[in-house]
């Protein structure tokens, strides 16, 4: 334990490199569109793509437009993740403590990754309506895969081995689930519950899409119709944002846990 | 191995002598590639181009012609200000938008001068008037230049935005009336959609925006870059005339005009494309009088912008005559029969 304390890099060394990153890709951004490379070379008009600083003054400008409907989509994330997650955590438990039940509907589980979520946000909107409803269930769909497929996954790796020692101590069922099946599985869940978090906000948009009066994705369209491209961007760079800070979060959370594991 | 030496010459010279005969006989002339960006995939709107195609009137201009369907409406704009297509059809509304974004275009031609643009309810909704609408859910293709015309209507009828639920559904706008999520909806077009609902028994009241108080404007445009106008006109010219012919032949020939389009796009159904051919085709012919096939009219063009203006669809004024060119147009008229 104290090994991997010492290895790991230090808090602020950890978010410092990727920021350099990101700052030195924007800054070749930048310079290309300035300098009219991307215009003249490859054809990225500005109205195409805009320079990030253009990005910027929009951001700023529509700060309180973009942040109202930012929260609106945050909420539908964070709550269709969260039906996914619980539904998927009982899910997989269920698939693992049953044979049959696993055997029967581990391809439908499957099956559900592929719905193709553009067919299936205008068919949600017209059976439950434009409230939150729809973008919820469209959310849930999409991080139930991940989420469930990873957790059972987790459960069926437990060390056989540790299950019989666990049975010579007459544990029960239960016990034999709390203590070995559970923790086994901890890091799994959470390696899909980043995934589920990562793709949930295509989710949210696409729920937007099919039918809403507030959000990012309908910002976006609108922003689209109206060829209104560095605002278009600027969303895009807010979402990614809910995004990035989401998966931070589980991961984080994941540190806490394991370490106390 | 000199016999083989001599066989490999015997074969050289064989089509060497053949390709001088071929130099002088068949000569393929040398076609311009021209590229179009539809609005949509191919439906009754475009039978003048398809009808040019299938006729070869662009091969006889000189011009190999790609008529192609992006599925984002506001794409083709787009591509003819990067100089990445050399028309695109667009709409009157979207044109004055990109020139306010700053985009270098020029609308060239009209194909539909009128508005296609509705507001439908359904016959059991029971509105029968848009004053009816209060209270009630309507769906919109979250485009801000039609939620001005939603504004326009609702306060010729008395009545102002917060009176009723919009809703922004993107591409289901039959299915929100239909599945009487939404009680009326704008932004179908009458001569596509209203047919279809009209088709389906679904007993649709179709309410084209221009009857409602909308100023009228060009439902679709053909638009180009403004240097290449400018500067590089001549393409255009020869294909606008070729789509003249097309459109002519088209309008004198709606079953031919018909199969046409289907055959351009399988995934049309024949007779609700026939039915739809029957109501467009006179839009197409575009009754000018005296004007030239594609004029459009700079008063009018102006009465939509300072409309625009006054809505916030547009922040600053424009001029008509810097957003249109009727320069570029076929001087024959269309004789709709």
């Amino acid at each position: 334990m104290n090994q991997r304390n010492a290895r790991r890099p230090a808090a602020v060394t950890s978010w410092v490199l990727p920021a350099l990153f990101l700052m030195l890709l924007l800054g070749v951004w930048q310079l290309a569109a300035s300098t009219g490379f991307l215009a003249d070379r490859l054809g990225l008009e500005e109205f195409l793509v805009p320079a990030p600083v253009e990005i910027a003054e929009v951001l700023w400008k529509d700060r309180s437009l973009i942040a109202d409907n930012a929260w609106v989509t945050l909420i539908e994330v964070v709550v269709g993740f969260l039906i996914a997650l619980v539904l998927g955590l009982a899910t997989a438990t269920l698939l693992h403590l049953s044979d049959l039940l696993r055997r029967a509907s581990y391809p439908l589980v499957v099956a559900s990754q592929t719905i193709p979520i553009i067919v299936i946000a205008p068919v949600l909107v017209v059976w439950f309506g434009y409230g939150i409803g729809p973008k919820l269930a469209v959310v849930a769909l999409i991080c139930f895969f991940p989420i469930t497929v990873n957790t059972l996954d987790g459960l069926q790796s437990v060390d056989r081995d540790k299950v019989k020692m666990m049975r010579t101590l007459w544990a029960s069922r239960r016990q034999v689930f709390t203590r070995v099946e559970v923790p086994t599985a901890l890091p799994y869940a959470f390696s899909g519950a980043k995934i589920a978090v990562a793709v949930a906000v295509i989710g949210a948009i696409f729920g937007e899409w099919a039918g809403a009066d507030r959000g990012l994705g309908y910002l976006m369209l609108q922003d689209n119709a109206q060829l209104m491209t560095a605002r278009l961007f600027a969303s895009v760079f807010v979402l990614s944002a809910i995004a990035i800070s989401l998966f931070a979060l589980v991961a984080v959370l994941e540190r806490r846990l394991l370490r106390w594991r | 191995m000199k016999k083989l030496a001599l066989l490999c010459f015997a074969l050289v010279a064989a089509v060497a002598v053949s390709a001088c005969g071929t130099k002088s006989e068949n000569v393929t002339p040398v076609r311009e590639e021209f590229s179009v960006a539809l609005d949509w995939y191919a439906n009754p709107d475009h039978a003048g181009f398809f009808v040019a195609q299938d006729r070869g009137y662009f091969e006889d201009a000189g011009l190999d012609v790609s008529l192609d369907s992006p599925t984002d409406p506001s794409l083709p704009i787009k591509l003819v200000a990067a100089g990445k297509a050399d028309l695109a059809i667009s709409y009157e509304p979207e044109v004055l938008l990109a020139r306010q974004q700053g985009l270098d275009v020029v609308s060239v031609a009209t194909v539909v001068g009128v508005p296609l643009t509705s507001m439908i309810w359904l016959k059991e909704s029971k509105i029968r008037n848009v004053a009816g609408l209060k209270g009630k859910t309507i769906s919109t293709a979250g485009i801000p230049y039609q939620d001005a015309y939603l504004r326009t209507i609702l306060e010729r009828a008395g009545l102002s935005e917060s009176d009723v639920k919009k809703v922004g559904v993107g591409q289901g706008l039959l299915p929100s009336i239909v599945s009487g999520r939404a009680q009326a909806t704008l932004g179908p077009l009458w001569n596509i959609e209203g047919v279809d609902l009209k088709l389906s028994g679904q007993n649709p009241v179709i309410n084209p925006v221009d009857q409602l108080g909308v100023p009228t404007y060009s439902e679709l445009v053909l638009v180009a870059n403004g240097s290449r106008v400018a500067e590089d006109p001549e393409s255009i010219e020869l294909f606008l005339k070729a789509l003249e012919r097309g459109t002519r032949e088209a309008v004198a020939m709606p079953n031919m005009a018909t199969e046409t389009v289907i055959a351009a796009n399988k995934a049309l159904d024949r007779k609700t494309t026939a039915a739809q051919m029957r109501v467009t085709l006179p839009l197409l012919a575009q009754n000018n009088g005296e004007k030239p096939f594609g004029y459009m009219d700079t008063t009018r063009w102006q009465k939509f912008i300072d409309w625009a203006v006054e809505k916030d669809v547009l922040t600053a004024p424009q001029r008509a005559v810097d957003v249109l060119s009727n320069a570029l147009l076929p001087t024959g008229r269309i004789d709709p029969g």
